[in-house]
């Protein structure tokens, strides 16, 4: 019994960490329609940029988070007007060509300028944990866990409830119509490209600390992201983290009782049930 | 081509063919390789591609190679196969169908192994490889493949040896293993094994290849109060191992692992906490290991470490001794022709840097493991199969209590 409370705890704290992970890339899919196969190689980005700030300016990785993301908006919101505007309303094809492109000049690159040395955020807390009875529960985990809330709740607020939030929900429910509300979305397309890649920054820094960060951990997270993104639903942050939390238990569970292996399969055979069952997503609006 | 062209040509062809061939004027014998010089196995790859050039530039440093009363100076062709298997395959077969090279060198991880020694058998061209250690390679009756590295069965034997003389004596094992062929056969040689020296095993879970969360497994293992935790994986996958352990407070008396221990980048990205990890490795930076071309290990350890900026592991040794058992298998052929040199590594014999090179009738080495651990910064050979060669530490402190 201990243990099975122990494995849907351990499943809940990764699932905040998935839920962080798959933030960005719900966001820039709902309201671009890109999907972002660079996601992933964002994170990667993000955690690189949260090790250096620990290793070379001794900055605390959850302070660093920040900083990180700020860099990464910067990036975002110049990649979006430079590069990914030209694709914002071609086909579906070519934005995957292009992001895909993306993701293999961002890992190489990474390679080249950091080498392929496995790299750890490891502050002499990253490995703490305390006693709750019989559970350990590890204080990075928990920290991050608490992070990805805040993230996930601020974005939803931030959506429904800021001038700037509604006119990016409106711009991806009817361009027309919000371009006559004086929506200009040259600007808010970047804003929001701009914003996923701060939440993938900020992902990027809390998988350092609890993972190990090499050039090639991108692919895995975009599809970790991608299917998180769909059993959760794009209309709304809160999907996300539901998403995120479903999975983060389903492949605890499924380790402990069916084998570590198949941890993959359930999370997948899951997507397409969603898929099939409700195609929008568990807290998606049924269309 | 034009006419003036050709006719240059044939001029040249027909003055150089009608000069005596003076030593420099030999032919280069090249040697092909693909290995992962980018992609997820980059970090292990470069290892082959190091040792390879270290040791290609040191044997023409001092002569070449010398095959009927002649030297020849090797060459070296080198593909990145990005870690993509099917890209390795397509790259050999392009080593020996256009770029002719004279002999194979072999790719990281037993695999590539596998599908590359396919080719290397189908165009009968030998292959030495120094990166796959799992039995599979060497069971399908292969003439032209010979390998390395110890085989994979027996990562763990000096191991589960030196379980019997420590204290207290530990009663229950946990084995994890990654699902990709060298894992499996190091989980296949290892059960019995642990049956034979009398541990229960308690957990036995094979898991994903890139596997990055063990928290379930982790738990299992604390709730099972486990003794010993055999793991054999990935670099990746070990590193989050041990990280995750350390944040659920998970402390069997023993753990060790298959890969990472020995590597200086595995204890760097780890820092204190690589502490207590056991591991295992054929070779040591040893001066007892004599070399015909580098004078023994420690001097290779030293040359290696001066021109690339980090320490070898046993998997640059193997790869540098792939080089030499070619080069000694060619001088004894007295030829570079592949079926000779093949017939040659078959029954060849010297002492490497590596340690003494000779080859199973399935073409496989036979070396023993050390047991190393990491004992504070430093990595400490602590049992060499038969006796202890420095104390164990042993058992491990729960977390809480480290300095």
């Amino acid at each position: 019994m201990d243990l099975l409370i122990q494995v849907l705890v351990n499943g809940i704290l990764l699932g905040g960490l998935y839920a962080v992970m798959a933030l960005g890339l719900a966001l820039v899919w709902g309201v671009l329609n890109i999907v972002n196969l660079a996601h992933g190689a964002f994170i990667m980005l993000g955690a690189y940029i949260s090790w250096h700030l620990y290793v070379y300016a001794s900055i605390d990785p959850f302070l660093g988070l920040p900083i990180t993301a700020i860099l990464m908006f910067a990036l975002g919101y110049a990649l979006q007007r430079g590069l990914l505007n030209l694709i914002v309303r071609a086909p579906m094809f070519n934005t995957l060509l292009l992001t895909f492109g993306l993701e293999v000049v961002l890992t190489y690159l990474a390679q080249l300028a950091f080498s392929a040395d496995y790299r750890t955020i490891n502050p002499a807390y990253a490995g703490n944990s305390f006693q709750l009875g019989a559970l350990t529960i590890p204080v990075v985990r928990l920290a991050a866990f608490a992070v990805a809330l805040g993230l996930t709740i601020g974005m939803w607020l931030f959506l429904l409830h800021t001038r700037l939030g509604r006119a990016i929900r409106a711009t991806a429910q009817n361009l027309v119509a919000a371009r006559l509300y004086g929506v200009e979305p040259r600007h808010l397309y970047a804003l929001t490209f701009g914003l996923g890649l701060a939440l993938a920054g900020a992902a990027g820094g809390l998988y350092g600390t609890v993972s190990q960060i090499n050039p090639y951990i991108g692919a895995s997270l975009t599809a970790k992201s991608f299917a998180i993104s769909i059993i959760g639903g794009l209309d709304n942050p809160l999907g996300v983290l539901v998403g995120g939390l479903f999975l983060g238990i389903v492949e605890s569970l499924t380790a402990l009782y069916i084998g570590p292996t198949f941890s993959d399969v359930a999370s997948f055979s899951i997507l397409i049930l969603v898929l099939i069952v409700r195609p929008s997503g568990l807290l998606g609006k049924t269309a | 081509m034009s006419s003036s062209g050709s006719v240059l040509l044939s001029l040249c062809l027909a003055v150089s063919a009608a000069l005596p061939l003076s030593p420099a004027h030999a032919q280069d014998i090249v040697l092909g390789a693909s290995v992962q010089l980018t992609g997820p196995l980059a970090n292990t790859g470069r290892y082959y591609r190091d040792a390879y050039q270290i040791t290609v530039d040191k044997i023409n440093a001092a002569g070449g190679v010398k095959i009927g009363g002649q030297a020849h100076k090797l060459a070296l062709k080198l593909y990145d196969n990005q870690s993509d298997v099917n890209l390795s395959v397509r790259q050999y077969t392009q080593l020996l169908t256009q770029d002719k090279v004279n002999l194979l060198l072999g790719p990281f991880a037993s695999n590539f192994a596998i599908a590359d020694s396919a080719v290397s058998e189908k165009y009968r061209v030998p292959m030495v490889q120094g990166g796959g250690a799992s039995d599979q390679i060497f069971s399908r009756n292969f003439k032209y493949i010979f390998g390395t590295l110890a085989p994979a069965s027996n990562y763990f034997g000096s191991t589960i040896d030196m379980l019997a003389h420590l204290k207290p004596a530990p009663k229950t094992a946990a084995l994890l293993y990654a699902d990709d062929s060298f894992d499996v056969s190091v989980a296949n040689g290892t059960r019995p094994k642990l049956k034979s020296a009398g541990l229960q095993i308690v957990m036995d879970e094979r898991y994903s290849t890139n596997a990055s969360d063990f928290n379930t497994l982790l738990s299992q293992i604390k709730s099972k109060n486990v003794d010993v935790v055999l793991v054999a994986g990935h670099e990746t996958e070990i590193l989050n191992f041990v990280r995750q352990a350390k944040s659920l407070a998970v402390a069997p008396k023993l753990y060790s692992f298959t890969v990472g221990v020995p590597s200086e980048d595995f204890r760097k990205a780890l820092g204190k906490d690589a502490d207590y990890a056991f591991g295992m490795t054929a070779w040591l930076p040893s001066a007892d290991l004599k070399d015909r071309w580098f004078g023994d290990a420690q001097q290779f350890a030293q040359a290696y470490r001066a021109k690339y900026g980090y320490d070898p592991d046993y998997h640059a040794a193997s790869g540098a001794a792939d080089v030499e058992t070619l080069v000694q298998a060619m001088e004894n052929a007295g030829s570079t022709d592949p079926k000779k040199v093949r017939d040659e590594l078959a029954k060849i014999k010297f002492d490497s840097l590596y340690g003494p090179i000779a080859f199973a009738a399935n073409g496989q080495i036979d070396l023993p493991q050390d047991v190393v651990q990491v004992q504070g910064d430093k990595l400490v050979a602590v049992y060499n199969g038969k006796t202890f060669t420095a104390q164990a530490k042993y058992p491990m402190p729960a977390w809480g209590a480290r300095q």
